[in-house]
């Protein structure tokens, strides 16, 4: 089951008859295989929603439903995989007013679309999951974090309403508008937005958990990360753990890029064949996104999607990009494209990033090209040392991890280039990227 | 006259660690504002630099402990332990004086909050760090307007000296700061320079980068830019 990735939903199309059925499972209300999140035919309004799920399960008090997330082992689906329950503990212990928690679906991975098409599916579960989230930290301060976009905007405002009006929520949700940068997300950025000012990743050690919006102590989860959790708080930990692994249970949506230029949003378990969610062979597989790692098809296709078996070898399941490339291009071509659009998202801010990224960018473009400075790579290796690590976010991190993976796997590529002769035959783009890059500082606002 | 026995013993010690920490403070200025630029000294990496900021910094912060305490010490001219702080209530030269326990006062609130940046938001840690541009000249002042050490000879062509370098640092820093692009732009402005060296490519054909080097070029036919100023 794949839901198309593009607003509005995907209209009639072959295997019609598959997804009408699983939307009828998903419709029957009990907690069955997947999928558990969304609908498979069409976006689920608040009567479609509360036929299956009911109201929201409150459990009368702050901290009761944290036990229940420990247990099921939830981790962050925003990229980070960190343990959602230490995120909601930490909100409960310390003094001070209490905390603020803004459900974060301000995708900026070009690459990403499984928040967008989750908000659009399934609202009211992100809503109910920023509800009890909200509970079990004692707050009464909602956001929710998204993209300017008119649609799912107005979808959203419409879903908050139709739940005021229900009597649903214990806390007012508030809207909060992302910028659309690919920084905009980062949680750091997002405290500094949701404060009233700009949405810039901030040093550290202004965390965000302690010192976030207005200063408050800020709880900051994926929607999907809060779509899970309402989930367990109806079905509990042992349903949650029917799905995926041991150390990573549970299921998890994936945004896949096939090679013949196919595009949806999937759910999948965690540790499920990679090979069974693209379609092999392929030229390269990308795990993990524009932060993630090129790795070889035929490797990729013996790995599943685990972090456990994907971190050894420098790549992780992030935020769950997956893209095939396709045979006809040239990977060190596609590295580059994505290389430059990262280093124009550079904040500014930190010299190492500002202008290292734009250095290595350059330098990968002239790996793409034809008969490259022998030196140049040897220079990628050198900068990217000297990059990693030095931000006050991840993106220098995560630009050179993925700029190194590419020098590892298209290294044969490398070596028809120093030639002057490239196989890809291919020069249109494959990895998507948004139009035009934003140069101002007005538009971090 | 001009004899050190024990009892002028501290007080020429108070004025030469005076003058020390005249040279120090100067350099320690300079490299702030290196550090601050970015820039490098032949044969060390950028964090060397900084590492040698903090370490002058400490250095001098000794110089100018031993500085004071022989003052106070002293028994020639009598400095209560308040005016070492409290600015203009001694009774020795209270102006000259005052000025002195302006710039320690400057210099303290610089290292305390250099010492604990870790637990303080950069906002904070940065707008106190601007203090160093005020306690430089405020402490040249005190020395110069105290004794009259540095006001001949070889210690006036050292004050003048110390003067002249951090004076064009700053100059230095004022114009990096004029022709400091907007966050935004500094990326694309960085990029934007190295393509400028970069040989041809295979654009367009197999193998290009199918985008040409669209965003600064963009920008520049609707926008002029400050030239390189981010591409440092």
């Amino acid at each position: 089951m794949t839901h198309n990735a593009t607003l509005p939903p995907p209209g009639p199309q072959a295997g019609q008859d598959a997804a009408q059925q699983l939307t009828e499972r998903w419709r029957d209300g009990r907690p069955g295989p997947l999928p558990r999140l969304m609908p498979a035919h069409e976006p689920a309004d608040l009567r479609a929603h509360l036929e299956r799920f009911g109201a929201p399960p409150y459990r009368g008090a702050p901290r009761r439903l944290i036990g229940d997330v420990e247990a099921a082992g939830l981790t962050g689906r925003g990229g980070a995989a960190f343990p959602t329950y230490r995120k909601l503990a930490a909100m409960t212990a310390g003094h001070g007013p209490a905390p603020v928690v803004v459900g974060n679906g301000a995708e900026g991975e070009p690459a990403s679309h499984k928040d967008k098409t989750l908000l659009w599916f399934s609202p009211h579960l992100v809503l109910d999951g920023l509800q009890l989230a909200a509970e079990a930290v004692g707050s009464v301060t909602v956001g929710l974090y998204v993209h300017r976009d008119p649609r799912l905007y107005g979808w959203l405002e419409a879903a908050i309403g139709e739940r005021a009006t229900a009597g649903l929520d214990a806390a007012r949700v508030e809207l909060i508008e992302a910028p659309p940068r690919f920084l905009a997300g980062e949680k750091s950025a997002l405290a500094s937005k949701a404060s009233g000012g700009t949405a810039l990743p901030r040093f550290k050690p202004s965390r965000a958990s302690q010192r976030g919006v207005s200063g408050r102590r800020t709880l900051v989860q994926n929607v999907e990360t809060l779509a899970h959790l309402a989930l367990i708080a109806r079905h509990g930990a042992a349903w949650f753990r029917s799905a995926g692994t041991q150390d990573e249970p549970g299921s998890m949506l994936a945004t896949l890029h096939q090679a013949d230029g196919r595009t949806g949003v999937v759910e999948t378990t965690l540790g499920t064949p990679i090979a069974g969610l693209l379609r092999l062979p392929a030229r390269a597989v990308l795990v993990g996104g524009y932060h993630g790692a090129w790795l070889p098809a035929e490797q990729a296709g013996r790995l599943p999607l685990a972090n456990a078996a994907l971190r050894p070898l420098g790549a992780v399941v992030g935020a769950g990009v997956l893209a095939a490339l396709p045979a006809d291009r040239c990977g060190l071509a596609e590295t580059a494209r994505v290389a430059s659009y990262l280093a124009l998202e550079s904040a500014g801010q930190c010299g190492p990033c500002f202008n290292g990224l734009p250095r290595m960018a350059g330098a990968l473009e002239e790996l793409a090209g034809p008969r490259p400075d022998p030196r140049v790579s040897a220079d990628l290796e050198r900068w990217s040392g000297l990059v990693d690590g030095r931000g006050a976010c991840h993106h220098p991190d995560g630009t050179v991890r993925f700029v190194r993976s590419a020098l590892r796997v298209f290294a044969d590529e490398m070596d028809h280039h120093a030639r002057g002769s490239c196989t890809g035959t291919s020069g249109r783009p494959f990895l998507p990227l948004p139009g035009q890059t934003p140069l101002d500082d007005a538009d971090w606002r | 006259m001009t004899a050190i026995t024990p009892s002028t013993a501290l007080w020429y010690a108070s004025r030469a660690t005076g003058v020390v920490s005249l040279l120090l403070l100067s350099l320690v200025v300079m490299l702030g504002i290196l550090v601050n630029r970015q820039g490098r000294l032949p044969g060390l990496p950028s964090f060397a630099v900084t590492g040698l900021h903090r370490s002058l910094s400490l250095l001098s912060v000794l110089f100018i402990a031993v500085h004071v305490a022989t003052a106070v010490i002293d028994p020639f001219v009598s400095i209560g332990l308040a005016a070492v702080v409290i600015p203009f209530v001694s009774a020795y030269q209270p102006f000259w004086l005052g000025l002195g326990a302006v710039a320690l006062d400057l210099i303290i609130a610089l290292i305390l909050t250099s010492l604990a940046r870790a637990h303080l938001s950069r906002r904070v840690w940065r707008s106190v760090h601007w203090l160093a541009y005020a306690a430089w000249p405020v402490a040249l002042v005190h020395g110069l307007g105290i004794s009259g050490d540095l006001r001949g000879g070889g210690l006036l062509t050292l004050a003048i000296g110390c003067a002249l370098a951090v004076g064009a640092a700053g100059l230095w820093r004022l114009a990096g700061a004029a022709g400091e692009l907007p966050r935004a732009e500094r990326a694309a402005a960085a990029l934007d320079g190295i393509r400028r060296h970069a040989r041809p490519t295979m654009r367009g054909g197999p193998g290009g980068t199918g985008q040409p080097a669209r965003p600064a070029e963009a920008r520049r036919a609707t926008r002029p830019t400050p030239g390189d100023g981010g591409a440092r």
